[in-house]
């Protein structure tokens, strides 16, 4: 190495370095660490602990049937959240732009919610379901109204979804508009001119030439959806009883809640990571082959 | 005749998802002014009164002051290590050619990849050891931690459509290379700096996890963690409830509104670049 690229590799070294330990101590060391319980079955507290191989992943797998009913209510909540955020995103960037008038007042309302806290705003989500909602119940052509919002499982779904695309459209609206707005006006007239029906319009012109903002917002959608946690907690706390348990959850009391199975919950947390890791690139790898340039 | 049709028909789902979006919005503001009795009579009616006695309450009770304060302090510490650290990395990783540089890059950008809820609890553990745990202040720089690998792509992007002949007159007129960077380079950042400040205040004003982690006595605790106590312990009381939700969120409503151009800006860019 000559004197002059050996400057140059100090002078890199010195500019990234404090970006460098903060990456180290507060990402890349507690990766490998949590990698490295999720084979032991530490507590948290103990300095003794021992190597336990792969049980704690076995165990996850077989024995743990609220670990199992985690993953599949989170199964469940991804695949609904990722096709109704994205659709009702991107009818609102359709609908938004082919609109002369009022473009901002309506950008601003349905980006809203994302400038407020989950927490906060789904506080109010609760205050609608427990105290509005059966108030207009009372009125009897709302009489359907009438049901456990929040007590039973089963509907407890459908409010957990019905926040959750109040609260997760904004941010891909706002992607998919930008999109739409970078398709060549020619290719939208010449469509016109050979009289495209507007579904035509979508399926042959719109949808092929977004393509890259549906990979991003799809790859966005995964990733968020799986990792959920705020909005469950501040709506239904994971109940009734564990009916709506999502996967942060279940390691969260793994780890904290009076279990304090640190080795276990880090082998969930592995686990999330891995399916995260290969659902996404197997979405990223499919969805670019198929992008096209306009 | 059917252009006219789709034309209605757009402008009426336009209307109906705006009423779903504003409804809980409405609905707490509206109640939020109604005295305790008076919402549990009747939710759906105007307040009688315009009074602001819930939120003088709702603001003494959840001690919103301190809070407040807690969460800029979190905020502020949390976005200056991460444009102050990120900037210079992103920097210098974006100009230097080489095997080492596309390395190191490689890394930073590898790790966004991996989930908060991953590293949680030994990242906790972390914290509790360099002694980060229980001050707003620690849970601002572990943020950094966190922030510092997407805003270094997104600076190391950025610099890109810089040129590099600005780096060498600088150097010419016999700038160091430290001089250079804050007195010349840095200003020219500004676009993207204040993307990633939009973006990471969201994140850092509004987040939830992290905190209930690393805060454990309520003098320390952000907003949101706040509002969150108030919520378990008045959780009759909704009139209280809801002016607190409101105020605490008026800040960065208010925030939003002024710079809401350039915000929509930042997040569509952060998003598409990253």
């Amino acid at each position: 190495m000559t004197r002059r690229s050996a400057r140059a590799a100090f002078s890199l070294l010195l500019f990234v370095l404090p970006a460098f330990i903060l990456y180290l101590i507060f990402l890349v060391i507690p990766m490998f660490q949590g990698s490295y319980y999720s084979f032991t079955n530490w507590d948290g507290l103990n300095k003794t602990y021992g190597f336990v191989g792969f049980s704690n992943f076995a165990e996850a797998f077989r024995e743990d049937s609220h670990f199992r009913s985690a993953i599949l209510f989170t199964a469940k909540y991804v695949i609904c959240a990722v096709v109704l955020q994205n659709a009702v995103a991107l009818l609102l960037a359709m609908l938004i732009e082919s609109r002369r008038r009022a473009k901002g007042l309506f950008r601003t309302i349905f980006f809203m919610p994302n400038m407020l806290s989950v927490i906060i705003s789904t506080f109010m989500w609760v205050f609608v379901f427990s105290k509005v909602i059966p108030a207009l119940s009372e009125y009897s052509a709302l009489k359907f109204l009438d049901v456990s919002w929040l007590g039973n499982p089963t509907v407890s779904f459908w409010t957990i979804m019905i926040v959750s695309v109040w609260g997760g459209v904004g941010t891909l609206m706002l992607i998919y508009m930008s999109a739409i707005q970078g398709i060549p006006q020619h290719l939208k007239e010449a469509a016109i001119i050979d009289g495209a029906q507007p579904y035509h319009m979508l399926r042959y012109i719109t949808l092929p030439l977004i393509a890259h903002a549906l990979t991003i917002c799809i790859f966005l959608t995964l990733n968020s959806s799986f990792k959920v946690y705020d909005l469950v907690y501040a709506l239904t706390g994971g109940g009734p009883g564990r009916g709506t348990q999502v996967i942060t959850m279940n390691i969260l009391e793994e780890a904290y809640q009076g279990n304090y199975r640190y080795g276990y919950a880090s082998a969930k947390a592995i686990i999330l990571f891995l399916i995260i890791f290969v659902i996404t690139m197997i979405q990223v790898t499919v969805m670019k082959k198929r992008e096209v340039e306009a | 005749m059917t252009r006219r049709i789709y034309t209605g028909l757009a402008w009426l789902f336009l209307l109906l998802l705006a009423v779903y979006f504003l409804f809980p919005i409405y609905m707490a503001i509206v109640n939020s002014f109604k005295t305790q009795s008076e919402l549990y009579k009747s939710v759906l009616s105007w307040p009688k009164s315009l009074s602001f006695d819930n939120y003088t309450q709702a603001f003494k009770k959840a001690n919103m002051m301190r809070s407040g304060l807690n969460t800029i302090i979190v905020t502020a510490t949390g976005i200056f290590g991460i444009v102050l650290c990120s900037s210079l990395a992103g920097y210098k990783l974006s100009r230097t050619r080489g095997k080492l540089s596309n390395v190191l890059f490689m890394l930073f950008v590898a790790s966004m990849l991996i989930p908060f809820q991953t590293i949680m609890v030994t990242l906790t553990k972390m914290a509790k050891d360099l002694g980060l745990q229980g001050s707003p202040f620690g849970l601002g720089v572990v943020c950094a931690g966190l922030g510092v690998n997407m805003a270094i792509f997104l600076y190391h992007g950025f610099v890109k459509g810089i040129p590099r002949e600005l780096d060498e007159s600088a150097h010419m007129d016999g700038c160091g290379e430290w001089r250079a960077f804050f007195k010349i380079i840095f200003p020219l950042l500004l676009p993207i700096t204040f993307t990633i400040v939009v973006l990471n205040m969201l994140w850092l004003w509004n987040d939830f996890l992290l905190p209930v982690l690393l805060l454990n006595d309520f003098r320390d605790y952000t907003l949101v963690l706040t509002i969150n106590m108030f919520f378990g312990k008045y959780s009759r009381e909704w009139s209280l409830i809801l002016a607190s939700l409101i105020l605490s969120s008026i800040p960065i409503v208010v925030i939003f509104s002024i710079f809401q151009r350039w915000i929509i800006q930042g997040i569509t860019d952060g998003a598409v670049k990253g």
